[in-house]
């Protein structure tokens, strides 16, 4: 679905963020977009919407090139970003002036995730929460049916009982031709709901694997001492450590945060 | 609410018409309370501004001049302003990415820009200032039965307005030239982000200095004045009123279609 090839990018008078960027990503998965602040997450969903083009390398995007902002391409992908804008009307009003937009709109899907996110179709906008008006702009990413759907730190600003809400909205109405990106920095709000990882740093992909795969290769488990043999990576935490460590026995729960924090470091998985 | 697909709409990455009318549906449902009061304001201002040009000269010196006058002013200040802030989506980044990211061609795109800020402006307002300047004519007379002049017509005016001027040569300079002053504002609207009439005009006078010293030095340093008598040393254009008439109408039609064509091309190549 996604084909990144060399991508080369850099902003006006900066060094360039991407060097020979390459990724190839396909439907069907909810993908963990991690980096560091300033690794260019938000730049690399902006390349994968057609916001910002790139200097040079192939981008492909459902054999579109998102730079053209072609019509089939646009009414296929939807982006949900950080900061966002809203005019001061009503959801209803909303509705009837965005979906007809997007083909594959799905307005029965929509009526059930906005009554699952408790938001009535009368309500106006302006007058909603933050947190509220992202799960609107969520439900509607959704509802689009769109193929690729890319959301930058979907859940900030969501309270707890939302952000449990937003996996199982997220895991639920998605179907099989559909790629979902998610960049995010609160990684335990997507743990088990991704099922591919891929982490930038330094302007490359340095880890891109499926969750299955890395359950294959490592675990993570809590002891009370990290002087064992074959501790990939640890951290201290209260009453012990974390740990990283290959995978002999069990298969375990991938611990993302502390997966980040050991790629990030240096070290590899096998 | 219908929310089948169009054929059409899926098929062309071009230019669709039902795109289009949807960007000025999705438009007055957004911005028709802005649209009301922008009108209910507008009028209300100009009536204003009616009483107050008539009771300046005692009601009784208006006549076609003035009405011709206060409409160009108003129609040419508010036309300026209103195509400058062409492109709103630009203003802020949150807004350009959803504008952006619209399922609608950049040609949509463009058009619906230009009808909604230049050619809709450009109809409408002249109707609203009409319908405007005859109730304020009526009521004004009603109370200031001085006012003999009340009735506001274009044709009458124009025909007033032009009486000592060959309209045919210099009509379709004036259009053209109108054109520029809401086409060059339209252009700085979706090049600028932040401040584009103050943008525009500062470009535009960089440009428009930079040529006069660039030509006064090509006119001192080849001496191209020489021969001429001390009289038509001036900024006299060197041949018959004709061909300067239709040399100003190709240089500011050709202007105005490199405008276009440039405000095309930098919402073509957006980045948000």
């Amino acid at each position: 679905m996604i084909q990144i090839k060399d991508l080369h990018f850099a902003y006006p008078r900066q060094q360039a963020l991407f060097n020979s960027l390459t990724a190839d990503l396909r439907a069907g998965s909810i993908t963990g977009l991690l980096g560091k602040n300033g690794a260019g997450k938000t730049s690399l969903l902006k390349l994968l919407t057609g916001l910002l083009h790139p200097v040079s390398g192939e981008l492909s995007v459902m054999n579109h090139a998102p730079r053209k902002r072609e019509v089939s391409f646009l009414n296929d992908v939807f982006m949900v970003p950080e900061e966002f804008y809203f005019p001061a009307i009503s959801i209803l009003d909303y509705l009837k002036a965005y979906t007809p937009f997007y083909p594959r709109f799905d307005l029965e899907l929509l009526d059930r995730i906005l009554v699952e996110f408790e938001l009535g179709k009368e309500r106006n906008l302006q007058r909603l929460s933050h947190g509220q008006k992202k799960k609107f702009l969520i439900a509607f990413a959704l509802a689009t049916r769109c193929r690729l759907l890319v959301l930058d730190e979907p859940t900030n600003g969501l309270d707890i009982p939302s952000k449990a809400l937003f996996r199982k909205i997220i895991a639920g109405y998605l179907e099989e031709d559909q790629l979902v990106i998610i960049s995010t920095h609160q990684v335990k709000d997507v743990e088990n709901l991704i099922d591919k990882i891929i982490i930038l740093d330094n302007g490359e992909i340095i880890f891109q694997h499926t969750i299955e795969e890395i359950s294959q290769k490592v675990c993570f488990v809590s002891e009370t001492s990290n002087d064992m043999k074959g501790v990939i990576y640890s951290e201290a935490i209260p009453g012990g450590f974390r740990l990283m460590m290959p995978n002999g026995h069990a298969e375990t729960e991938v611990d993302i945060e502390l997966l980040f924090n050991a790629i990030t470091h240096g070290h590899k998985i096998g | 609410m219908d929310i089948k697909s169009d054929k059409a709409m899926q098929t062309t990455n071009s230019f669709s018409i039902h795109r289009l009318l949807l960007m000025f549906k999705q438009s007055l449902i957004i911005n028709k309370k802005r649209f009301a009061i922008a009108i209910s304001a507008f009028s209300g201002i100009l009536f204003i501004t009616l009483v107050w040009a008539q009771a300046s000269v005692n009601f009784s010196n208006w006549g076609e001049h003035a009405y011709v006058s206060t409409f160009v002013s108003v129609f040419l200040s508010l036309g300026i302003s209103y195509a400058a802030f062409s492109f709103p989506a630009f203003r802020s980044k949150e807004k350009s990415m959803t504008y952006l990211t619209l399922p609608a061609s950049t040609s949509e795109k463009f058009v619906f820009e230009l009808l909604s800020r230049i050619v809709a402006f450009i109809i409408l307002m002249p109707i609203l200032f009409w319908v405007i300047a005859n109730l304020e004519g009526v009521l004004v007379h009603y109370y200031y039965p001085e006012l003999i002049n009340y009735q506001f017509s274009y044709g009458k005016s124009l025909t007033s307005f032009t009486k000592d001027v060959d309209v045919k040569q210099v009509i379709f300079l004036i259009i053209q030239m109108v054109l520029f002053g809401f086409i060059a504002p339209f252009t700085g609207g979706s090049h600028f982000s932040k401040s584009p009439l103050f943008k525009t005009l500062l470009t535009f006078s960089i440009i428009v200095v930079s040529y006069f010293l660039f030509s006064l030095f090509l006119v001192k340093a080849f001496d191209l004045l020489q021969g001429l008598s001390a009289g038509n040393k001036g900024m006299h254009f060197r041949g018959n009123r004709e061909i300067a008439i239709i040399m100003f109408k190709i240089g500011f039609t050709l202007t105005n279609l490199s405008l276009l064509a440039i405000a095309w091309f930098s919402l073509k190549e957006k980045e948000a």
